[in-house]
């Protein structure tokens, strides 16, 4: 298994970054061939990453969440998985390209910095931990793709207002729809969110005798879960929307990403793990 | 091949001559059928407001250029017409001419839609007036279907390249479901009118207009399903719009300043569209600094066309492979036609056919007597093809591929399946 392993860990990277280039073909030249080809080549790539995935997890005896470089391969997979299931219902398929390269980048700096750890704390092989991990990747994964589509609005916008009609204006959806994407996703980010906060209340206590509720981390996503349900109810009561709201999600995913840095990299506490 | 054709376009005369020779379905019709009478054999019109083109096989083969368009100007006089605005076309060169005319690479808006049609409804009337003859309907199929595939194959007939649709097209990167939004159409001068039909073909959910002159209103909302807000007062139920398209002849602003700041508080955040495509400008420019108002003008919309006119511009090598191609098909057909090939053809199909039969056959047969079997399978099939034979070479005696000659040959070919 561990040789598998090793062999997909430098797959991946390749996969994705090989993905990004078939959807920047396709969003530069418009060729009809390449539009249905890229969502075959994105299914196979998530195809092989949930083999990865699996392979890891049986190789290690443990769910790819025991460090860093673990949860960047699994933040790439949701992140692209994410993406794949908007494209397939939403059928908006010019915009690939911007969420795919995320993708790579968290899975190439975890391909080379990914250690294979067998010995790992005992809290990391918790079923519980998994389910609440897996919930905050992909909330935090939806919120990254609303900000995406939040920064593509205020491209289009730009373009509309100035009249500058270049790739972006040919090629994007229209504003109503990348609206709607950034709020869906902003929606699915934050229901997944109260999941890991949920699931992290009821079980932080048992499993933590030291738990405190002025943990960073703790307040850090409290603090985003609220700015998000702010964001999502002004827009569902009308009160905010268009550029107004996809700022809200900009800034949303801007403090997300500032707490998540912070918490995990510099303050410590018993929430952190690596 | 001896097709002929003359044509007056845009390339070779200015409007008023274009104006001046531009036939109505009806005079099509009478024209064809003094065609018919001494010029031509087989012949097709097209004329719309860029261009009057008479195609066909002349009656008598020395008839020239000339004496076409003599035939013309006779029936449709117009002093200021001379030679020079006559483009003319023989046998190849006309076939890649309708090819390009039915293609769109010809028109005054290259990869215009509206022509496509029009040289359709050309050949259905050439064949309801009996002028399309073998020749002619393997014409238009050919014809028709490098229309069809410039279309699907390439991107010729991509993007807008008129300021009202480019209008249209810019409210379609706003907007997502037209079905749900409101649309004012100010002004129904010709750009304005196809703006506002631009706007029901996209499904829009109501349409309303307004115009200085009430009847014109009343005309164009009974054809377009649109209500009618009267001019003097429309400007009270602005706040109704999600998109506001503009077209008068207005010397002065018909949306001030004022009224977009009015018209700003009173959509409160919600989206609207300001196109103005006047000249002189109908609506203030200031309504470019309202965040939630997508202000565009005349040179604005003139990018879009701009940008969409160099795209089509590069798909034209990509048409003209396609009319290349079909070309090719339409002369390796054309050329079959002749009638030595075949009667060889004819002969070899019957020859391949006795081959097979006495090979299959022959060892029943005793050996003294295969021989014979070859002698009397022979001896039928020349007693077969001696009528068709001969009948064929009289034909040609009458002239090369001579509409009867054509005839006969497609119609042999098509009964015994020779296709090379």
């Amino acid at each position: 298994m561990k040789p598998l392993v090793d062999i997909l860990n430098w797959i991946l990277p390749l996969l994705y970054i090989l993905c990004f280039g078939v959807y920047t073909w396709d969003f530069i030249k418009d060729v009809r061939r390449v539009t249905n080809a890229k969502r075959l080549f994105l299914f196979l790539t998530l195809l092989t990453h949930t083999v990865y995935l699996l392979a890891r997890t049986a190789a290690f005896q443990h769910p790819p969440i025991t460090n860093v470089f673990e949860i960047f391969t699994v933040l790439a997979f949701s992140i692209s998985l994410s993406y794949f299931i908007l494209e397939l219902v939403t059928d908006v398929r010019g915009t690939g390209l911007f969420i795919i390269i995320l993708s790579f980048l968290f899975q190439i700096i975890s391909s080379v910095f990914i250690e294979d750890l067998v010995e790992v704390r005992e809290i990391l092989r918790s079923n519980l931990l998994g389910v609440h991990v897996f919930h905050a990747l992909l909330g935090y994964s939806a919120l990254t793709i609303s900000a995406v589509y939040g920064f593509l609005y205020l491209q289009l916008y730009n373009e509309l207002k100035h009249s500058t009609f270049g790739l972006i204006f040919e090629r994007l959806p229209n504003l109503e729809i990348l609206e709607k994407l950034s709020f869906y996703s902003a929606v699915i980010g934050l229901i997944f969110i109260t999941g890991a906060i949920a699931i992290g209340t009821i079980w932080l206590p048992r499993a933590f005798p030291n738990f405190s509720m002025g943990d960073p981390k703790l307040i850090a996503t409290s603090l985003v879960w609220l700015v998000y349900a702010i964001g999502i109810t002004a827009r569902l009561t009308g009160f905010w929307h268009g550029k107004k709201i996809v700022w809200f999600s900009i800034v949303g995913f801007l403090i997300a990403l500032c707490s998540t840095i912070v918490t995990n990299f510099i303050s410590k506490s018993f929430h952190s793990f690596y | 091949m001896n097709l002929l054709a003359v044509s007056v376009n845009h390339h070779t005369a200015p409007v008023e001559i274009r104006e001046a020779l531009h036939l109505s379905t009806e005079e099509m019709k009478g024209l064809l059928a003094d065609l018919r009478k001494d010029v031509f054999s087989e012949g097709f019109i097209i004329s719309t407001c860029n261009r009057t083109e008479l195609y066909g096989i002349p009656i008598q083969a020395d008839y020239s250029y000339k004496e076409l368009e003599r035939f013309l100007l006779d029936r449709k006089p117009m002093l200021s017409v001379t030679d020079e605005h006559f483009q003319k076309f023989f046998s190849c060169s006309a076939i890649n001419h309708v090819f390009r005319v039915a293609a769109g690479i010809d028109s005054l808006l290259i990869g215009d839609n509206q022509i496509f049609g029009q040289v359709k409804e050309s050949f259905q009337l050439a064949e309801s007036g009996q002028m399309a003859g073998v020749m002619l309907k393997r014409l238009f199929d050919s014809a028709i279907r490098v229309g069809k595939r410039s279309k699907t194959e390439t991107l010729i007939s991509e993007g807008a390249i008129t300021v009202s649709y480019a209008a249209v097209q810019l409210i379609e990167k706003i907007f997502s479901a037209l079905s749900k939004k409101n649309a004012l159409v100010i002004g129904l001068g010709e750009t304005g009118e196809i703006a506002a039909k631009h706007l029901r073909d996209k499904g829009i959910g109501k349409l309303t207009l307004t115009n200085r002159t009430y009847e014109k209103a009343e005309k164009l909302a009974e054809q377009l399903h649109a209500s009618i807000l009267p001019f003097s007062s429309f400007k009270d139920n602005l706040k109704d719009f999600d998109i506001i398209i503009s077209a008068t002849s207005s010397p002065e602003l018909i949306l001030t300043a004022e009224d977009i700041a009015k018209l700003a508080k009173k959509r409160g955040g919600n989206p609207t569209i300001l196109s103005d495509i006047a000249i002189p400008r109908d609506i203030s420019p200031e309504a470019r600094k309202y965040d939630t108002f997508f202000y565009h003008d005349i040179d604005s919309l003139n990018i879009i066309v701009e940008q969409n006119m160099k795209k089509r511009k590069d798909e034209i090598p990509k048409v003209q492979q396609i009319i290349m191609e079909e070309m090719i098909d339409f002369f390796s057909w054309f050329n079959s036609l002749e009638i030595a090939p075949t009667i060889k053809s004819l002969r070899d199909h019957f020859e391949a056919i006795r081959m097979e039969e006495v090979k299959s056959q022959i060892n029943r047969f005793a050996k003294e007597d295969q021989e014979k079997i070859e002698i009397l399978t022979k001896r039928i099939i020349n007693k077969i093809l001696h009528h068709p034979t001969t009948t064929l070479r009289k034909t040609a005696e009458n002239g090369v591929n001579s509409p009867e000659a054509i005839a006969k040959i497609a119609m042999l070919r098509e009964m015994f399946d020779i296709k090379n």
